[in-house]
């Protein structure tokens, strides 16, 4: 009798819930974003912002932790708060709070782009435009750039901040091959020789199923036909066919022939780790370097990329529909995107992540700092992942590749 | 010794002891590569990435208290509707006692978003209480179930009793039916904390950041390739557990007609 009480409450909350006024607070944060900068900086004073973000690597954890927090709060006195959970559950939260009408919630900044971020926008999860009101981005960056202006094919709108970039590269063992293939063919060659020695995660993870974009950007006539063109199945067909012909090719010289992959990107670089397949990969051009540090990847270990070049993209900051300190959310994420904050996060000290800001238009002296950082012997150079640099696609191929995948590959 | 007893030695050793071990050299060595040619190197630093995780006591301080409340309200919980269903017998008892099962067969996440729901409007959403009442779903029904048990494995003869010489309900709790269940009582303090302490999910969405539990801390690392990293953490989760238990052993302790360790036993 309790539990149908229970129940009953909770549809009909749900119900009052919907009919309820969706809170306002989008025009909060066009209103902040209209006073003068200096107003908005004084106004975070002595506030307390929390980011939300994913917290499963130390050396980002401390870059915010022990680089970032202390000098918030000595240049804005701003107590920065992370908090570490998984950006779908964020979103999750979020989605409910707006669905109960719950207007002050406990997230300032968010961490996302690609799939989250479209996810976030579509159901109005975002505070709304703000990028343009940040001096350092109006300062350092390239505004028009394409990469921020649309994320995984959906228009950022200004809602998000460019925090970072990150290039996909593939990793491999100097001391057990000596030249790593250039191109798709050539591993395929490769894989026939050494059966057994690679494999790759499997299409629901993230890193998995950038590494099937990268085979179908390759099938296709120019990697351009899919990047800049929305999902068309018949139009991309015979790439498609390609693709999973490719796949079905190496899949019995893969690890364990191609009868498990490995599930999350983890597992691939334990197996790499061992040295039970020669090769791992992943998003981050020099996410090697602390690997290697900590002892789990050999020394030996240098990164390769192949024809027809490597996809990167750009990860946000965004603010929520219903923080409670949009003053001090600005003041952070403007704080984040300076030169010396992106320095920091450069430097293979913490994260050792690419950035998004143009260099040109730094100062002479700023440049010059960011151009004598060393990555790292594992890290190819700058010049090399700029020319090989591709886009992401639309995110809906994230999906459709998912799918296609288990159908074409997995169950044959 | 006797073959028994010795296959009980060997079979605990193998499965219990040993990979315990593993866990605490993998946590003070560095990951350990095949063919590498290196041999043990001992290091602390994975326990040092663990110190160095900046909320790593106040997390483990909410997981305590999470985990106390959850304790605490299950045993309320439990021997109350265990005594209910065992001594008691009223019409539709099948049901409830299928309804009382029913947590464990739904999944949690299925019900997380319509509790999220009425919890904010309850004002519980990103509360420690919140977080606790939430804690109970997963937990109760198996609560409920051991009491039920245990009570039924007591007799009604040995509930008659105390009545029959004039003690009240709570003199006869603390005199005959808890020294009576002291299994039941440990059953429940490991099933309870540990369910409780590796809910992240839940806790995440209920708690909303505002109350960062270890799980929160600690299954995200559950993406990094280094295992000595995950074995430290591992080694510092299994910590909880084990101090709550011996807390409830002391407690126990207490309960009347206890043998102390301390005391001649002859």
């Amino acid at each position: 009798m309790r539990k149908k009480w229970l129940l009953f409450s909770i549809i009909l909350i749900a119900l009052l819930a919907a009919c309820g006024n969706t809170s306002s607070n989008e025009t909060a944060l066009s209103e902040v974003t209209e006073k003068p900068w200096s107003d908005i900086e004084s106004a975070a004073d002595g506030t307390t912002v929390r980011l939300f973000m994913w917290g499963g690597d130390e050396g980002i954890n401390q870059y915010i932790d022990e680089w970032a927090a202390p000098r918030l709060k000595e240049n804005y006195n701003i107590e920065l708060e992370r908090v570490p959970m998984d950006t779908g559950e964020i979103l999750q939260k979020l989605q409910t709070e707006k669905k109960a009408g719950k207007s002050e919630g406990t997230i300032d900044i968010i961490w996302l782009n690609g799939e989250n971020f479209k996810n976030a926008k579509e159901n109005s999860l975002l505070a709304g435009s703000f990028v343009n009101a940040l001096p350092n981005f109006q300062e350092y960056y390239d505004t028009d750039d394409p990469a921020f202006q649309t994320d995984f094919g959906t228009s950022a709108d200004g809602m998000e901040a460019p925090w970072g970039k990150v290039q996909f590269v593939f990793h491999y063992d100097q001391s057990k091959l000596d030249t790593p293939p250039s191109s798709f063919e050539e591993l395929k060659s490769w894989v026939e020789q050494n059966p057994g020695k690679f494999t790759y995660p499997n299409a629901e993870d993230f890193t998995g199923n950038a590494f099937l974009r990268h085979v179908l950007y390759a099938k296709a006539e120019e990697p351009s036909a899919i990047y800049e063109q929305s999902l068309d199945e018949e139009r991309i067909a015979a790439t498609a066919d390609q693709t999973w012909s490719y796949l079905e090719e190496i899949e019995s010289n893969l690890w364990r022939k191609g009868k498990h992959y490995p599930n999350t990107l983890a597992e691939l670089d334990r197996l790499y780790s061992q040295g039970e397949v020669w090769m791992t990969m992943g998003y981050n051009e020099a996410r090697a370097e602390s690997l290697i540090e900590e002892g789990v990847f050999p020394e030996t270990t240098r990164s390769f990329i192949m024809e027809p070049g490597s996809i990167g993209n750009t990860h946000f900051l965004s603010i929520p529909f219903n923080t409670t300190e949009p003053e001090g959310a600005l003041t952070v994420i403007n704080f984040m995107l300076s030169p010396e904050a992106q320095l920091a996060k450069l430097k293979p000290d913490y994260w050792g992540e690419n950035t998004p800001i143009s260099l040109d238009k730094l100062p002479e002296n700023m440049r010059k700092k960011f151009k004598a950082v060393e990555r790292g012997e594992s890290v190819l150079s700058q010049k090399k992942l700029e020319e090989s640099f591709l886009p992401e696609s639309e995110a809906s191929y994230v999906e459709w590749i998912k799918d296609q995948w288990f159908n074409e590959v997995v169950q044959q | 010794m006797n073959i028994k007893k010795m296959t009980f030695v060997m079979l605990a050793l193998l499965l219990f002891i040993m990979p315990v071990l593993l866990l605490l050299l993998q946590s003070v060595s560095s990951p350990w590569r095949f063919q590498s040619g290196e041999s043990f190197h001992f290091q602390i630093e994975s326990f040092q990435v663990l110190w160095s995780a900046a909320n790593l006591l106040e997390a483990t301080l909410w997981s305590i208290v999470v985990g106390a409340g959850v304790l605490i309200l299950n045993m309320a919980v439990g021997i109350a509707a265990g005594k209910a269903l065992s001594t008691l017998s009223f019409k539709g008892k099948p049901l409830l006692e299928a309804l009382f099962l029913s947590p464990v067969l739904i999944p949690v996440l299925a019900v997380a978003m319509g509790l999220h729901l009425f919890m904010i409007q309850a004002g519980l959403a990103d509360t420690a209480l919140g977080v606790i009442l939430i804690h109970l779903v997963p937990t109760i029904p198996y609560s409920i179930r051991i009491f039920h048990n245990s009570y039924a494995q007591l007799g009604k003869h040995m509930l008659e009793q105390p009545v029959v010489l004039g003690a009240g309900p709570l003199q006869q709790l603390f005199t005959v039916e808890l020294p009576l269940m002291k299994p039941a009582i440990r059953s429940v303090t490991f099933l309870t904390i540990v369910i409780s302490l590796s809910q992240y999910a839940i806790t995440s969405i209920i708690g909303g950041g505002r109350i960062v539990t270890l799980p929160m801390i600690f299954f995200p690392f559950l993406d990094t390739a280094n295992t000595s990293v995950m074995a430290a953490f591992a080694v510092w989760f299994a910590m909880i557990p084990l101090a709550m238990y011996i807390i409830v052993e002391a407690f126990i302790l207490l309960l009347p007609y206890s043998r102390m360790p301390w005391r001649n036993t002859r």
